[in-house]
């Protein structure tokens, strides 16, 4: 989960340009002014770091927390490992 | 045709050895665009969006065709005295003059061309790019020797000018390059091609009214009768899509992206664009576009920015080059290229009404 966390949060600092300050387990993605456009951005470099599928629409929307958007990344990497794990 | 006319030297390719290009006088600024549609946004918002400040508008009088018959003059205009006429006009284009027939045989027509074969080939976004992708496998295996690739549009025509979603993002203009055969270390070279489509995804940039599906002889509403686009999902696609087709032509170059000393994208959305080169490994200083000054001009955006670009003088002939598009369909497309040797010709579209004429015999 760290490790998730971690890339998120460094993502958020990073390449969106959000102060290190701002961002807190309880920050949605609407206080630190990421647009529309910038949040599809977001997904889209979760979604190839962590090779999951995120649904564009209710993941990008403005009022989810960084929290939240950890623990679906969390919950998708899990569902997969899990997927690979079971025996044919 | 039963096999090839021309017997193809080894390693034959595509070679771009004319360009020219045709966009109507009235510009039309963001302001303009939001007071005529009465939309809530500002100029502001839409330039941090998307990148765009203005873009050109055709009068009424002007169609798809005009604004193709002045990009082809103008690229036929550009070709070395003694090029061979063009054999093979393929008009890309969402905005056809009219769904039936296709629009490149009366442009042909218009330019005095004979009965040379032409179509319309339908890839929204992606048109001039697959039909570079056709033209340079006719031109490989001899079936032509100076295809003139046409990418014309009037989306103009067909946005809603009440739509908060498009109605900024689109502009009006045509852009053409002829070919000829040549060798892969030539200027203007067609090094290779890459291109693909996924149709799941079909609802994403589309007009719902006008075809089979939803004849025109219907009653359809508003949102049937223009074109609609999903511009979050397709942000998402339209970046997965240009890099991974971009990597997989660089690979098959031989290319790394270090190489690249021009990257020409779709001109959709300078977001878009910069996700893509930076995913792509691009340096920002070899990104060439003009999608401040004309907006997305769909099929006829990458011949557009290419001009634009070899216009003034951006690059040395013979530089690596990288062109990616994304658009409806879904299709997807990318060339690597050789930086062109050739000016650029521009003639302003002439409207339908005033020159339904063909210029003297060019067939020959």
């Amino acid at each position: 989960m760290n490790e998730i966390r971690d890339h998120v949060i460094s993502l958020l600092v990073s390449k969106f340009d959000v102060p290190a300050e701002m961002v807190t387990t309880d920050t949605t993605l609407e206080d630190m002014d990421l647009d529309s456009l910038a949040r599809v951005e977001l997904l889209v470099t979760l979604e190839e770091r962590w090779h999951i599928s995120l649904t564009d629409d209710d993941d990008s929307s403005a009022d989810i927390s960084v929290e939240q958007l950890v623990q679906r990344v969390r919950d998708l990497v899990d569902g997969d490992a899990g997927e690979q794990g079971r025996p044919a | 045709m039963n096999g090839p006319r021309f017997a193809p030297a080894a390693n034959q390719t595509a070679v771009i050895c004319g360009i020219g290009t045709s966009l109507p006088s009235d510009v039309l600024t963001n302001d303009q665009v939001i007071a005529r549609g009465a939309l809530d946004t500002t100029d502001e918002w839409i330039f941090t969006r998307s990148g765009i400040s203005r873009r050109r508008r055709a009068p009424d009088e002007v169609d798809t065709g005009d604004l193709a018959t002045a990009a082809a003059r103008a690229a036929i205009r550009s070709a070395p005295p003694g090029s061979p006429a063009p054999d093979l006009l393929v008009l890309a284009t969402t905005t056809p003059d009219r769904p039936c027939p296709a629009t490149a045989p009366e442009v042909a027509w218009r330019l005095g061309l004979g009965q040379i074969p032409a179509f319309d080939l339908s890839a929204v976004c992606s048109g001039f790019l697959y039909a570079l992708a056709t033209v340079t496998s006719l031109v490989r295996s001899g079936a032509c020797v100076a295809p003139l690739i046409v990418a014309a549009e009037k989306y103009s025509a067909i946005i809603d000018p009440c739509d908060r979603n498009t109605a900024a993002l689109f502009g009006d203009g045509a852009a053409a390059v002829v070919l000829r055969p040549g060798q892969p270390d030539e200027p203007g070279a067609v090094l290779a091609t890459d291109w693909g489509s996924d149709g799941s995804g079909s609802e994403l940039i589309a007009i719902a009214a006008g075809g089979s599906r939803l004849p025109a002889s219907r009653q359809a509403s508003r949102e049937e009768t223009y074109f609609r686009m999903q511009g979050r999902q397709v942000y998402a696609h339209a970046v997965r899509r240009m890099t991974e087709s971009a990597r997989t032509v660089l690979a098959s170059t031989g290319w790394k992206a270090g190489d690249i000393r021009a990257f020409i994208g779709h001109q959709a959305n300078q977001r878009i664009l910069d996700s893509v080169a930076e995913r792509v490994g691009v340096n920002p200083r070899h990104c060439f576009g003009n999608i401040r000054e004309v907006g997305n001009t769909a099929a006829a955006s990458i011949p557009l920015a290419l001009a634009d670009a070899v216009a003034s003088g951006a690059r040395r002939p013979g530089d690596p080059a990288l062109l990616t598009a994304f658009g409806g369909g879904l299709t997807w497309a990318s060339a690597t290229i050789t930086w062109p040797d050739t000016t650029v010709q521009t003639i302003q579209p002439d409207a339908t009404g005033q020159s339904l004429q063909p210029d003297e015999d060019n067939a020959s």
